[in-house]
């Protein structure tokens, strides 16, 4: 579908623009560099933000940032979950029950308070919110995975498997890891479209420390005081963090549109 | 390993004790939790209130037995537990008043939005995720699923923020005078309910598709069954996943919360747990995660029981 | 079907309720003023909390014993009539009025005054600020009734400006008895033109007009006030105080961006009011213990680094003036030849040569192999984010690694402070006498956060407070102190607080006291 395209291209776009952002412009993202909430011209065009920051570049250097926490912390609630909810779904009842209930506790402390637990500990910054927002993922992916699991379990070469007497293990490496990877990949896309959230959600409300880091969110949050003399402040991070999430769900719901498309 | 279709399926008492003793089981757990991170996190509260100049050294000997901290932490822990359990959660650290009566004076703003918005929640998602399933050949349908589409993908954050500079700048163009009250509560709700309506729907239009092709549905569809029941017929089974995410959802929303609370000047629940925990008033702080924890332990142990009731097949994997 | 039916009804019935829970929130249009506040305290009661937000409502609940005329400083008289000073400096006689009542109708006189004063300076109660105002306060003499005497251990100027200050507001002796320090700031009494109602934290703050006030001081423009009831509501981000006063959720706000302010000003709808704060002036205070801020010639080479009138202007598009000292210019206001020194960047490098550092070919600027590295500590208010930010970006470009520590509180700004890593921390306070600074440069002070300790400097700042009650020889001894804050370059002086408040077209005869924060509410009309 030309959805799914789409979502492909921006990725790959940003990807690209990640890579060689210090190539594609002239200004610092620190440095002032013109009149502060200046509009679109030649020089900068799109403007500068409220320090007279070139806001082109700005954005340019927030697709890396933005990208590598939420990247980072999805990778976290993807690995740990991931590997949690596999052997919970393959463990006897009782690990299983605990496994699950030990998720279920984490789940009830509002994943918010989970990060502010670990800004008063830690301290603001980068590295706290990519922890709070990937740790405070975990247990619903490993719901997610763990359900994942279950469901294999089900499917008929596993029962084939177990009618000749398989191990466990033996079932869990050679039948359920080869055929959980393709939906764990497509999972984790989704998985990755929470994390941005919840990186740039967090850094909204500031807790990503330095003011002057170029994060998407943070962004979003200081132009909202301009938000009337310039809405590009607001409108342009906060369209490229939608666009962004939009992209990560269309390609990670790819598989109900398939079925959908059957 | 057990596979499913090979374990007995518990009977509904069962499942709804076990259920229920789970739930306070987690509560406590979650609740413990808190008062552990918390204490860890938060570090000394009597060095935290000198260095803030809110005490004197010599306070500090009599400040540690008010708070109780010369015991051992065990013996705090249990004060903590029965206080709690009584309706006593402490007292804040800065205006000693009791962590209870703040968090009640607080509680009726937020709830407002809350319920309004779970309302405004459930009209929409059901709309989306209905509509996108039900008529999916249709344009209403392609309608509906693209709306669901971008209530996902629009952050709460930029909801909440584009909301609010629309609500302004027709403010200043048309000179509109809204009741301010109306104003204050109404689109903070609907910004959070079409933030997570979106979700909802979406799974609800899985499930609900998916239900649709299932032999039984096709079967009563030829079987000439009337349009409503064939609808609740296809809804049934495609529930039980919503049901939980709606519990999940209950989470969100409290971040949702504080982003609204914050954007529409609002006062709350949300911002009264970023304030305490930034002011390092670990009282109000525990006392409100610990609430929160309890109400949405409770709330997800009455959506499991509803799944159960909905859908047999889930009883088995309890 | 039935079910359909049911959780239909319900989900109109919640609904409902929360429409009509919304319907609670709004306001009868008539005689009644919404003001807006843009902290929430820890605490309000005025002898024992600091803020300054705590005063914008309570100044019309308390009087004084006596005002300050916010055109000419003078004193005038208040709930005392007159007064005497010493000849040593150390008794204050004051003759106080036999007229007023407390809002619960008990009597003023001077055992009130003593009641006070002893709920100030009691231990238990841990007042912040107004006991420190008091100074070598010792006690107190009932002369008669009506008469009372203050005594001090040593002269102490600022006195009568802080009896002055709604921090020494006299409340009602049986409610401070009957409340106690914890529950008193919640049922507040005073003599003022309005009555304290109700308080519900972060929510609102209820005041109603009080019809017996007939005891108003000369400042006052009006005998009693003319608007029933005054309700203060929380705005604690600024991004929304714009939105606020559009939609007319509030009549005045301060604190207002400086963007919003100056495009909202020319709207009818609106008017600006720009309050010069006195005070101490937003600033960056070196840390004069911890390398390489220790070197004054550093100190001085990165504030002549600085373009502080562009970051100003940036920030605050002009709605604020450019600090030129530890004084902001009403306070105090001193000669140009007194000003720190504008950007020069030519002679910053050359004397960061001088003392070793050099550029290197990746363009860092390093001594023996390291490169200067800065701290900033920065809270959240005053925009001091958005000028460490600026300051940051000059001093990048001249090859040094500057970090920002942005805290979240006064609290966490505390607790970064008495780590000691900071190089810059960001500061500015309020006040009325120019011995406010006395905190932040005395070698024993609380606030010393440069840790710098000179006896010279303890010696002027200890005889303006004490040697004299002159103003004009108090002012040359601090124009001295602020030469030696110059000199060794102690701070970076950014900008004198302005308070933008808007009011909307409703609202007339809004003025504020000495302080700059504090509005006469008695003064306030609406009109329609």
């Amino acid at each position: 579908m030309i959805r799914r395209l789409l979502a492909l291209l921006w990725i790959a776009v940003l990807l690209l623009l990640a890579f060689y952002a210090p190539l594609l412009t002239e200004y610092s993202e620190t440095e002032p560099s013109g009149t502060p909430l200046s509009p679109p011209s030649p020089q900068h065009p799109l403007g500068t933000d409220h320090l007279g920051r070139d806001l082109f570049t700005r954005l340019l250097f927030g697709v890396r940032i933005s990208l590598s926490m939420a990247l980072a912390a999805g990778g976290i609630s993807i690995a740990i979950g991931g590997l949690l909810g596999m052997v919970s779904a393959l463990a006897p009842v009782l690990l299983d029950d605990v496994l699950t209930w030990l998720g279920d506790v984490l789940l009830s402390i509002p994943g918010l308070l989970l990060a502010m637990l670990l800004v008063a500990g830690l301290g603001t910054g980068i590295t706290t919110v990519i922890l709070a927002a990937g740790i405070g993922a975990v247990p619903g992916f490993m719901r997610v995975s763990r359900t994942l699991f279950m469901q294999l379990g089900e499917e008929e070469y596993v029962e084939a498997a177990r009618a000749i007497g398989a191990a466990p293990i033996r079932i869990a490496v050679r039948h359920l890891l080869p055929n959980a990877i393709p939906r764990v990949t497509v999972l984790s896309v989704t998985q990755m479209a929470w994390a941005f959230v919840n990186t740039t959600t967090l850094s909204f409300l500031g807790f990503a420390g330095d003011p002057s880091v170029a994060e998407w969110g943070a962004m979003l949050n200081q132009g909202r005081g301009f938000m009337m003399d310039a809405p590009r402040l607001v409108l342009l991070p906060g369209f490229a963090i939608t666009f962004t999430i939009l992209a990560l769900h269309t390609l990670g719901a790819s598989s109900v549109q398939r079925r959908f498309d059957e | 390993m057990v596979p499913i279709s090979d374990r007995r399926a518990p009977d509904l008492l069962t499942v709804i004790v076990k259920r229920l003793l789970a739930s306070v089981l987690t509560a406590w757990a979650a609740v413990s939790f808190t008062f552990l991170t918390l204490r860890i996190a938060a570090g000394d509260p009597v060095a935290s209130l000198l260095s803030r100049g809110l005490a004197s050294p010599s306070d500090v000997a009599r400040l540690r037995g008010q708070l109780g901290l010369d015991q051992p932490l065990i013996h705090q822990y249990w004060d903590f537990l029965s206080g709690f359990v009584r309706g006593d959660l402490g007292h804040s650290l800065y205006s000693n008043r009791p962590v209870l009566d703040i968090i009640l004076e607080q509680l009726p703003a937020t709830l407002s939005l809350a319920l309004l918005a779970l309302a405004f929640t459930v009209i929409l998602a059901a709309l989306m995720g209905i509509g996108a399933a039900w008529w999916n050949q249709r344009l209403a349908g392609r309608i509906a699923e693209l709306l669901s589409g971008t209530a996902i993908a629009f952050p709460v954050i930029f909801v909440a923020t584009i909301a609010l500079w629309l609500v302004r700048a027709s403010h200043v163009t048309i000179g509109i005078t809204t009741r301010a009250g109306l104003l204050t509560l109404l689109m903070p709700a609907l910004v959070l309910a079409f933030s997570t309506a979106g979700g909802i729907a979406w799974t609800l239009q899985a499930g609900l598709l998916e239900s649709m092709r299932a032999p039984y549905f096709l079967a009563a569809r030829a079987r000439g069954v009337g349009k409503r029941s064939l609808l609740w017929h296809a809804l049934k089974p495609a529930l039980p996943p919503v049901v939980s995410l709606f519990a999940l959802e209950a989470a969100f929303l409290f971040t949702g919360t504080v982003v609204t609370e914050t954007i529409f000047a609002r006062p709350g629940l949300g911002r009264l747990l970023v304030q305490s925990v930034l002011e390092g008033d670990y009282p109000v702080a525990q006392g409100l995660v610990a609430l929160a924890a309890v109400v949405y332990t409770l709330s997800n142990g009455a959506a499991d029981i509803a799944a159960a009731l909905l859908d047999p097949r889930i009883r088995r994997q309890s | 079907m039935k079910q359909h039916s049911i959780s239909f009804t319900t989900l109109l019935l919640i609904l409902l309720v929360s429409l009509l829970s919304a319907c609670q929130m709004e306001r009868p249009v008539e005689s009644t003023l919404v003001y807006g506040l843009t902290l929430t305290p820890s605490g309000i009661d005025p002898h024992l909390n600091a803020s300054a937000e705590l005063g914008i409502p309570l100044t019309s609940v308390y009087d004084t014993l006596i005002f300050r005329d916010q055109e000419s400083g003078e004193f005038v008289p208040g709930l005392a009539r007159e007064w005497s000073i010493s000849e040593d400096g150390c008794d204050y006689t004051f003759l106080l009025r036999e007229d007023v009542t407390f809002h619960d109708s008990t009597r003023f006189d001077a055992a009130a005054v003593a009641a006070n004063l002893d709920y100030i300076v009691d231990p238990d109660h841990r007042s912040q600020n107004a006991i420190f105002m008091l100074g070598p306060y010792e006690g107190w003499t009932i002369d008669d009734e009506f008469t009372i005497t203050l005594h001090l251990a040593e002269p102490f100027a600022p006195l009568l400006d802080s009896l002055s200050q709604v921090y020494l507001g006299m409340a009602s002796p049986a409610a401070l008895a009957q409340w106690g320090a914890a529950e008193y700031q919640f049922h507040q009494v005073g003599t003022g033109p309005y009555r304290f109602v109700e308080y519900i934290p972060g929510d609102h703050l209820t005041l109603e007009r009080n019809p017996d006030y007939a005891w108003a001081p000369d400042i006052y423009e009006a005998q009693s006030a003319s608007i029933e009831t005054i309700i203060f509501r929380f705005f604690t981000d600024a991004a929304t105080r714009g939105y606020a006063l559009e939609t007319g959720q509030v009549d005045i706000l301060g604190e207002i961006p400086p963007n919003e302010a100056l495009r909202l000003a020319p709207m009818d709808t609106f008017n600006l009011h720009t309050i010069a704060v006195p005070g101490i002036p937003l600033q960056f205070i070196f840390n004069t213990q911890l390398e390489p801020t220790d070197d004054p010639e550093v100190r001085r080479a990165l504030l002549l680094l600085l373009d502080r009138e562009t970051i100003v202007s940036t920030v605050f598009h002009g709605t604020s003036p450019v600090a030129n000292g530890p004084f902001s210019s009403i306070l105090l206001s001193m000669d140009e030849s007194l000003d720190f020194p504008d950007a020069n960047a030519d002679v910053a490098i050359h004397m960061l040569a001088e003392r070793g550092w050099s550029l290197t070919p990746s363009d860092e600027l390093q001594r023996d192999g390291n490169q200067l590295s800065l701290l900033m500590v920065v809270p959240p208010w005053g925009y001091a984010p958005d000028v460490a930010q600026l300051m940051a970006a000059a001093w990048t470009t001249a090859g040094i690694n500057v970090d920002i520590e942005l805290v979240p509180g006064f609290g966490s700004l505390l607790e970064a402070q008495q780590r000691g890593e900071y190089h810059l921390i960001a500061l500015n306070a309020f006040g009325s006498d120019p011995s406010v600074v006395d905190s932040y440069y005395s070698s024993d002070g609380l606030y010393n956060w440069s840790g710098y300790r000179s006896d010279a400097m303890d010696q002027l700042l200890k005889a303006a407070v004490e040697s004299t009650l002159s103003s004009e020889q108090r002012e040359d001894l601090y124009r001295e102190m602020a030469f030696l804050v110059r000199e060794e370059t102690l701070i970076i002086p950014i900008r004198d607080y302005v308070n933008l408040v808007i009011a909307n077209e409703r609202v007339t005869g809004l003025h504020f006291s000495a302080q700059g924060w504090f509005p006469y509410l008695i003064d306030v009309r609406l009109i329609s």
